[in-house]
């Protein structure tokens, strides 16, 4: 599985301790079915691929299944505390946070929450599931630890004053 | 220089296609214009490296006969670094993550091309 929406079994791989590979592959399906979900479908193309994932599940997977699955964690997520999309809201720390009082999993999360980055982009800079990401998230934002950041932070426009491609000095020219 | 116009541009890249994480836009001698980058990237560095990877690019386009160089890609590990030119004097740079789907990018960032050279050279 590999998705643009969710990290794929080889990004989950190193930072799942000493899971077995095929646990971590079929995990990352399951993560991407929910990235699928929760993103919006413009079109679907069906199509050849010859390129074999270096992490991939044997069996295939249970489509009823992973329906099932996929519908709960939507279910989850649109009932937290703190709904939020996990491609389109940015977060950012909303306060100095002492880091000793956090576990691990959260400390990585405040230090990767930018304000550019969303849950997705917070996913991949951790190496961990979207869902598993996006709950942690939303749960902070609950407690107040982070804050859904203001455009200006998501989006910090720096300029040059350039005010022309030509050329900038009038070449000399032999009279 | 309509700037406004410039960053709505770069915006809506980013907001459109999942992975993107920065964008510049620098005259191809590598002085940057306009840039929407992280606190860790600095702008002036990513656009000189632009305009040296295009020269580089450029000129393998030139003679081996491909034509004119419309954009190069750096895959790494970690995420990619795609440079665009835009007409002859300056060029765009897109970085991304390693979730970034480049096929989206490649097909997003044909119009933006198009409107960001417009915008520059009205």
């Amino acid at each position: 599985m590999e998705s643009p929406g969710s990290p794929g079994a080889k990004e989950l791989l190193p930072h799942s301790g000493s899971a077995e590979a095929q646990v971590v592959a079929a995990a990352a399906v399951q993560d991407g079915a929910f990235a699928i979900a929760a993103g919006a479908v413009e079109r679907c193309v069906l199509g050849e691929s010859i390129d074999v994932p270096s992490l991939f599940v044997p069996d295939g997977a249970d489509p009823d299944l992973l329906l099932t699955e996929t519908a709960r964690r939507l279910d989850a997520v649109a009932s937290l505390a703190f709904p939020l999309s996990p491609y389109r809201d940015r977060v950012v720390p909303a306060r100095e946070l002492e880091s000793s009082t956090l576990t691990a999993k959260r400390r990585e999360i405040i230090e990767h929450a930018t304000g550019r980055r969303s849950a997705r982009d917070i996913a991949f800079a951790v190496g961990r599931g979207l869902y598993p990401v996006t709950v942690e998230i939303s749960r902070m934002l609950g407690e107040e630890l982070l804050e859904i950041a203001p455009p200006e932070t998501s989006f910090s426009f720096s300029q040059w004053g350039l005010g022309s491609l030509l050329p900038r000095v009038e070449p000399d020219r032999p009279s | 220089m309509d700037y406004d116009a410039l960053g709505a541009e770069l915006r809506k890249l980013r907001e459109n296609v999942t992975g993107v994480t920065d964008t510049v836009v620098a005259a191809s001698d590598g002085i940057p214009i306009i840039a929407d980058v992280a606190k860790n990237v600095e702008p002036v560095h990513i656009s000189a490296l632009a305009a040296a990877d295009l020269g580089i690019a450029r000129q393998a386009a030139e003679v081996i006969g491909l034509g004119a160089l419309s954009q190069t890609v750096v895959f790494g590990s970690q995420g990619y670094m795609a440079v665009y030119a835009v007409g002859s004097m300056s060029l765009m740079v897109v970085l991304g993550d390693k979730g970034l789907n480049l096929g989206r990018l490649l097909h997003e960032s044909r119009p933006v091309i198009a409107r960001v050279g417009s915008i520059l050279t009205p």
